[in-house]
Protein backbone atom coordinates (compact mmCIF):
# COMPACT_ATOMS: atom_id res chain seq x y z
CA UNK A 1 0.00 0.00 0.00
CA UNK A 2 1.48 3.25 -0.92
CA UNK A 3 1.82 5.54 2.08
CA UNK A 4 -0.98 5.98 3.20
CA UNK A 5 -4.95 5.98 2.30
CA UNK A 6 -4.95 8.08 5.11
CA UNK A 7 -2.88 11.01 3.41
CA UNK A 8 -4.59 11.44 0.40
CA UNK A 9 -6.19 14.11 1.87
CA UNK A 10 -3.05 15.73 3.67
CA UNK A 11 -0.99 18.89 2.98
CA UNK A 12 2.07 19.05 5.47
CA UNK A 13 2.59 22.45 4.15
CA UNK A 14 -0.49 24.14 5.23
CA UNK A 15 -2.18 21.88 7.45
CA UNK A 16 -0.95 20.65 11.00
CA UNK A 17 -3.37 17.99 11.01
CA UNK A 18 -3.59 15.11 8.84
CA UNK A 19 -6.81 12.90 9.34
CA UNK A 20 -7.74 10.41 6.99
CA UNK A 21 -11.44 11.82 5.53
CA UNK A 22 -13.30 8.19 6.79
CA UNK A 23 -11.53 5.64 8.35
CA UNK A 24 -13.68 2.86 7.06
CA UNK A 25 -11.37 3.23 4.05
CA UNK A 26 -8.12 1.73 6.20
CA UNK A 27 -10.47 -1.68 6.31
CA UNK A 28 -12.04 -1.52 2.90
CA UNK A 29 -10.47 -3.03 -0.54
CA UNK A 30 -13.44 -3.20 -2.25
CA UNK A 31 -12.55 -3.74 -5.93
CA UNK A 32 -11.07 -6.91 -6.60
CA UNK A 33 -7.74 -7.72 -7.97
CA UNK A 34 -9.12 -10.44 -9.83
CA UNK A 35 -12.44 -12.99 -10.17
CA UNK A 36 -12.54 -16.09 -10.96
CA UNK A 37 -16.41 -17.19 -11.99
CA UNK A 38 -18.65 -15.11 -10.02
CA UNK A 39 -16.58 -14.91 -6.79
CA UNK A 40 -14.37 -11.52 -6.85
CA UNK A 41 -10.95 -12.25 -5.13
CA UNK A 42 -10.21 -8.71 -2.92
CA UNK A 43 -6.96 -8.07 -0.63
CA UNK A 44 -9.05 -9.85 2.09
CA UNK A 45 -10.06 -12.98 0.60
CA UNK A 46 -6.43 -13.53 -0.63
CA UNK A 47 -5.26 -12.99 3.14
CA UNK A 48 -7.68 -15.68 4.51
CA UNK A 49 -6.80 -18.25 2.18
CA UNK A 50 -2.77 -17.47 2.82
CA UNK A 51 -3.83 -17.75 6.88
CA UNK A 52 -4.66 -20.80 5.74
CA UNK A 53 -1.90 -21.96 3.78
CA UNK A 54 0.46 -20.90 6.24
CA UNK A 55 -1.19 -22.56 9.12
CA UNK A 56 -1.63 -26.07 7.22
CA UNK A 57 2.04 -25.64 6.05
CA UNK A 58 3.10 -25.24 9.91
CA UNK A 59 1.44 -28.21 10.88
CA UNK A 60 2.59 -30.27 8.09
CA UNK A 61 5.94 -29.47 8.27
CA UNK A 62 6.22 -29.79 11.65
CA UNK A 63 4.99 -33.11 12.01
CA UNK A 64 5.74 -34.57 8.51
CA UNK A 65 7.69 -36.97 9.45
CA UNK A 66 8.03 -38.30 13.30
CA UNK A 67 11.12 -37.99 15.15
CA UNK A 68 12.59 -38.88 18.43
CA UNK A 69 14.15 -36.07 18.83
CA UNK A 70 12.28 -33.22 17.17
CA UNK A 71 14.31 -30.33 14.83
CA UNK A 72 13.67 -27.37 16.53
CA UNK A 73 10.78 -25.73 14.73
CA UNK A 74 8.94 -29.46 15.40
CA UNK A 75 9.17 -28.80 19.45
CA UNK A 76 7.87 -24.99 18.97
CA UNK A 77 5.07 -26.29 17.12
CA UNK A 78 5.18 -28.97 19.49
CA UNK A 79 4.92 -27.24 22.49
CA UNK A 80 2.13 -24.98 20.74
CA UNK A 81 -0.20 -28.64 20.32
CA UNK A 82 0.51 -29.21 23.53
CA UNK A 83 -0.32 -26.02 25.38
CA UNK A 84 -3.48 -25.40 23.48
CA UNK A 85 -4.35 -29.51 24.40
CA UNK A 86 -3.25 -29.55 27.50
CA UNK A 87 -3.87 -26.22 29.13
CA UNK A 88 -6.67 -25.05 27.42
CA UNK A 89 -8.94 -28.18 26.05
CA UNK A 90 -8.10 -30.21 29.15
CA UNK A 91 -7.61 -27.33 31.73
CA UNK A 92 -10.84 -25.79 31.09
CA UNK A 93 -13.01 -28.54 29.90
CA UNK A 94 -11.75 -30.89 31.94
CA UNK A 95 -10.45 -34.59 30.67
CA UNK A 96 -13.25 -35.02 27.83
CA UNK A 97 -11.83 -32.00 26.33
CA UNK A 98 -9.37 -33.77 24.10
CA UNK A 99 -12.50 -34.13 21.73
CA UNK A 100 -12.55 -30.42 21.27
CA UNK A 101 -8.51 -29.92 20.88
CA UNK A 102 -8.73 -30.03 17.10
CA UNK A 103 -11.07 -27.39 16.34
CA UNK A 104 -9.54 -25.27 19.30
CA UNK A 105 -6.03 -25.96 18.21
CA UNK A 106 -7.21 -24.66 14.66
CA UNK A 107 -8.98 -21.77 15.31
CA UNK A 108 -6.37 -20.27 18.02
CA UNK A 109 -3.30 -21.15 14.97
CA UNK A 110 -6.07 -19.16 12.48
CA UNK A 111 -6.42 -16.50 14.50
CA UNK A 112 -2.95 -15.94 15.64
CA UNK A 113 -1.66 -15.90 11.72
CA UNK A 114 -4.54 -13.41 10.77
CA UNK A 115 -3.84 -11.48 14.04
CA UNK A 116 0.19 -11.38 13.41
CA UNK A 117 -0.88 -10.38 9.45
CA UNK A 118 -1.05 -6.79 11.62
CA UNK A 119 2.51 -6.34 12.16
CA UNK A 120 3.64 -8.65 9.27
CA UNK A 121 5.85 -6.06 7.14
CA UNK A 122 4.27 -5.73 3.16
CA UNK A 123 0.92 -7.05 4.16
CA UNK A 124 -0.15 -4.69 7.41
CA UNK A 125 -3.81 -5.45 7.66
CA UNK A 126 -4.90 -7.84 10.65
CA UNK A 127 -8.00 -10.11 9.06
CA UNK A 128 -9.94 -10.01 12.00
CA UNK A 129 -10.15 -6.78 11.33
CA UNK A 130 -12.99 -7.38 9.04
CA UNK A 131 -16.05 -8.05 11.22
CA UNK A 132 -16.86 -10.91 8.89
CA UNK A 133 -14.33 -13.28 9.85
CA UNK A 134 -14.27 -13.03 13.87
CA UNK A 135 -18.05 -13.21 13.61
CA UNK A 136 -18.17 -16.04 11.87
CA UNK A 137 -15.72 -17.67 14.22
CA UNK A 138 -17.48 -16.86 17.34
CA UNK A 139 -20.87 -18.17 15.16
CA UNK A 140 -18.76 -21.69 14.94
CA UNK A 141 -18.38 -21.72 18.17
CA UNK A 142 -21.71 -20.48 19.51
CA UNK A 143 -23.22 -23.74 17.37
CA UNK A 144 -20.53 -26.30 18.76
CA UNK A 145 -21.66 -25.22 22.16
CA UNK A 146 -25.18 -25.30 21.56
CA UNK A 147 -25.30 -28.29 20.05
CA UNK A 148 -22.87 -30.08 22.75
CA UNK A 149 -25.47 -28.41 25.19
CA UNK A 150 -28.32 -29.96 23.98
CA UNK A 151 -26.62 -33.58 22.79
CA UNK A 152 -25.33 -33.91 26.95
CA UNK A 153 -27.90 -32.60 28.44
CA UNK A 154 -31.37 -33.05 26.59
CA UNK A 155 -33.99 -30.13 27.19
CA UNK A 156 -33.03 -29.73 30.72
CA UNK A 157 -29.77 -27.53 28.72
CA UNK A 158 -33.13 -24.80 28.10
CA UNK A 159 -34.58 -25.42 31.21
CA UNK A 160 -31.71 -25.09 33.31
CA UNK A 161 -30.86 -21.89 31.34
CA UNK A 162 -34.28 -19.84 31.84
CA UNK A 163 -35.72 -21.86 35.06
CA UNK A 164 -32.34 -22.17 37.34
CA UNK A 165 -33.10 -24.92 40.06
CA UNK A 166 -30.13 -23.06 42.60
CA UNK A 167 -32.29 -19.55 42.57
CA UNK A 168 -35.50 -19.01 44.82
CA UNK A 169 -38.18 -19.32 42.78
CA UNK A 170 -39.37 -15.53 43.12
CA UNK A 171 -36.41 -14.84 41.24
CA UNK A 172 -36.28 -17.31 38.84
CA UNK A 173 -38.12 -15.60 36.05
CA UNK A 174 -35.41 -12.76 36.30
CA UNK A 175 -32.17 -14.84 36.32
CA UNK A 176 -33.81 -17.17 33.80
CA UNK A 177 -34.31 -13.94 31.42
CA UNK A 178 -30.83 -12.77 32.15
CA UNK A 179 -28.77 -15.75 31.49
CA UNK A 180 -30.94 -16.94 28.32
CA UNK A 181 -29.95 -13.19 26.70
CA UNK A 182 -26.56 -13.41 27.93
CA UNK A 183 -25.75 -17.14 26.54
CA UNK A 184 -27.50 -17.25 23.55
CA UNK A 185 -27.35 -13.28 22.37
CA UNK A 186 -24.59 -11.79 24.10
CA UNK A 187 -21.64 -14.88 24.66
CA UNK A 188 -21.29 -14.78 20.46
CA UNK A 189 -21.63 -10.64 20.17
CA UNK A 190 -19.07 -9.77 22.61
CA UNK A 191 -16.65 -12.70 21.82
CA UNK A 192 -16.75 -11.57 18.53
CA UNK A 193 -16.57 -7.71 19.05
CA UNK A 194 -13.97 -8.58 21.87
CA UNK A 195 -11.34 -10.11 18.87
CA UNK A 196 -12.53 -7.30 16.08
CA UNK A 197 -12.20 -3.94 17.96
CA UNK A 198 -8.63 -5.06 19.55
CA UNK A 199 -7.31 -5.20 16.35
CA UNK A 200 -9.31 -2.62 14.44
CA UNK A 201 -7.81 -0.41 17.38
CA UNK A 202 -4.28 -1.65 16.90
CA UNK A 203 -4.40 -1.07 13.03
CA UNK A 204 -5.96 2.45 13.91
CA UNK A 205 -3.14 3.03 16.26
CA UNK A 206 -0.30 2.26 13.70
CA UNK A 207 -1.73 3.79 10.79
CA UNK A 208 -2.03 6.91 11.94
CA UNK A 209 1.32 6.89 14.09
CA UNK A 210 3.76 5.44 11.95
CA UNK A 211 1.58 7.17 8.50
CA UNK A 212 1.60 10.58 10.19
CA UNK A 213 5.05 10.30 11.39
CA UNK A 214 5.90 8.98 7.80
CA UNK A 215 4.51 12.11 5.97
CA UNK A 216 5.92 14.44 8.27
CA UNK A 217 9.19 13.53 7.91
CA UNK A 218 9.01 13.09 3.97
CA UNK A 219 8.22 16.62 3.67
CA UNK A 220 11.00 17.94 5.01
CA UNK A 221 11.97 19.83 2.03
CA UNK A 222 8.48 21.38 1.96
CA UNK A 223 8.47 22.40 5.92
CA UNK A 224 11.63 22.56 7.02
CA UNK A 225 12.36 21.96 10.70
CA UNK A 226 8.51 21.74 11.51
CA UNK A 227 8.97 18.35 10.19
CA UNK A 228 11.08 17.07 13.08
CA UNK A 229 7.17 16.49 14.62
CA UNK A 230 7.09 13.13 12.97
CA UNK A 231 9.74 11.63 14.60
CA UNK A 232 8.13 11.02 18.10
CA UNK A 233 5.03 9.88 16.45
CA UNK A 234 7.11 7.36 14.49
CA UNK A 235 9.26 6.42 17.79
CA UNK A 236 6.34 5.63 19.09
CA UNK A 237 4.17 4.02 16.77
CA UNK A 238 7.24 1.50 17.39
CA UNK A 239 6.61 0.61 20.50
CA UNK A 240 3.38 0.54 19.94
CA UNK A 241 4.64 -1.99 17.06
CA UNK A 242 6.30 -4.04 19.75
CA UNK A 243 2.27 -4.38 21.94
CA UNK A 244 1.06 -4.94 19.21
CA UNK A 245 2.51 -8.35 18.74
CA UNK A 246 1.75 -8.80 22.31
CA UNK A 247 -2.21 -8.28 21.55
CA UNK A 248 -1.90 -10.70 18.54
CA UNK A 249 -0.82 -13.30 20.43
CA UNK A 250 -3.40 -12.43 23.58
CA UNK A 251 -6.06 -12.24 21.73
CA UNK A 252 -5.48 -15.32 20.00
CA UNK A 253 -5.33 -17.03 23.18
CA UNK A 254 -8.31 -15.27 24.98
CA UNK A 255 -10.91 -16.02 21.93
CA UNK A 256 -9.81 -19.91 22.28
CA UNK A 257 -9.63 -20.08 25.99
CA UNK A 258 -13.28 -18.12 25.73
CA UNK A 259 -14.35 -20.64 23.44
CA UNK A 260 -13.12 -23.52 25.80
CA UNK A 261 -15.11 -22.24 28.74
CA UNK A 262 -18.23 -22.12 26.98
CA UNK A 263 -18.54 -25.35 25.59
CA UNK A 264 -17.34 -26.62 29.43
CA UNK A 265 -20.53 -24.68 30.66
CA UNK A 266 -22.47 -26.37 28.28
CA UNK A 267 -21.31 -30.13 29.09
CA UNK A 268 -21.28 -29.68 33.06
CA UNK A 269 -23.99 -26.51 33.15
CA UNK A 270 -24.09 -27.32 36.78
CA UNK A 271 -20.88 -24.96 37.63
CA UNK B 1 -27.08 19.04 17.35
CA UNK B 2 -25.07 17.63 14.32
CA UNK B 3 -21.85 19.71 14.52
CA UNK B 4 -21.14 18.09 18.10
CA UNK B 5 -21.57 14.62 17.06
CA UNK B 6 -18.31 13.81 17.03
CA UNK B 7 -17.67 15.31 20.36
CA UNK B 8 -20.82 13.32 22.18
CA UNK B 9 -19.26 9.60 20.68
CA UNK B 10 -15.98 10.91 22.24
CA UNK B 11 -17.20 11.31 25.90
CA UNK B 12 -19.53 8.02 25.37
CA UNK B 13 -16.17 6.42 24.82
CA UNK B 14 -14.65 8.01 27.81
CA UNK B 15 -17.49 7.01 29.65
CA UNK B 16 -17.32 3.61 28.73
CA UNK B 17 -13.69 2.98 29.41
CA UNK B 18 -14.01 4.38 33.02
CA UNK B 19 -15.93 1.06 34.49
CA UNK B 20 -13.78 -1.13 32.67
CA UNK B 21 -10.40 0.59 33.94
CA UNK B 22 -11.45 0.52 37.24
CA UNK B 23 -12.44 -3.51 36.90
CA UNK B 24 -9.17 -4.37 35.11
CA UNK B 25 -7.31 -2.89 38.23
CA UNK B 26 -9.29 -4.69 40.56
CA UNK B 27 -9.00 -7.87 38.50
CA UNK B 28 -4.73 -7.50 38.15
CA UNK B 29 -4.25 -6.28 41.41
CA UNK B 30 -6.06 -9.33 43.05
CA UNK B 31 -4.53 -12.09 40.62
CA UNK B 32 -0.72 -10.28 41.43
CA UNK B 33 -2.10 -10.60 45.07
CA UNK B 34 -2.70 -14.06 44.72
CA UNK B 35 0.06 -14.90 42.69
CA UNK B 36 2.14 -13.85 45.52
CA UNK B 37 0.72 -15.32 48.23
CA UNK B 38 0.83 -18.80 46.22
CA UNK B 39 3.12 -18.83 43.92
CA UNK B 40 3.01 -22.36 43.05
CA UNK B 41 -1.06 -21.78 41.74
CA UNK B 42 0.17 -18.82 39.79
CA UNK B 43 -1.10 -20.16 36.66
CA UNK B 44 -4.01 -20.91 37.39
CA UNK B 45 -4.54 -17.33 38.89
CA UNK B 46 -2.79 -16.22 35.36
CA UNK B 47 -5.57 -18.11 33.15
CA UNK B 48 -8.16 -16.56 35.76
CA UNK B 49 -7.13 -13.16 34.93
CA UNK B 50 -7.09 -13.36 31.49
CA UNK B 51 -10.46 -14.72 31.47
CA UNK B 52 -11.48 -11.83 33.75
CA UNK B 53 -9.96 -8.99 32.33
CA UNK B 54 -11.36 -10.51 28.73
CA UNK B 55 -14.94 -10.12 30.12
CA UNK B 56 -14.33 -7.08 31.39
CA UNK B 57 -12.51 -5.48 28.99
CA UNK B 58 -15.58 -6.21 26.48
CA UNK B 59 -17.25 -3.17 27.71
CA UNK B 60 -15.03 -0.66 26.56
CA UNK B 61 -14.72 -2.49 23.68
CA UNK B 62 -18.01 -1.92 22.83
CA UNK B 63 -17.77 1.85 24.08
CA UNK B 64 -15.08 1.95 21.12
CA UNK B 65 -17.25 0.37 18.89
CA UNK B 66 -20.26 2.32 19.46
CA UNK B 67 -17.79 5.89 19.13
CA UNK B 68 -17.17 4.36 15.41
CA UNK B 69 -20.72 3.71 14.77
CA UNK B 70 -22.06 6.86 16.62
Amino acid sequence: MDPLILASECDPAKEIICAPTNVIELFQFDEALFSIGPMDFTRTVILTFLAMFIVIGLLYFAFRTPRVVPTKFGAAMESLVLFVRDDVAKGTIGPDGIKYAPYLLSMFLFILVANLFEVTPFINFPLTSRMAIPLFLAVLTWVIFVFVGFKKNGISYLTGIIWPKSVPVALRWLVGLIEFFSTFLLRPITLAVRLFANLVAGHLMLTLLLGSGWIFMSAIGDIGIRSIIGLPWFVFGLGIFVFELVVAVLQAYIFTLLSAVYIQTSVHPEH
Amino acid sequence: MEEIKGAIALIGYGLAAIGPGIGIGIVVGNAIQAMARQPEAAGLARTTMFLGIAFTEALALIGFVLFFIA
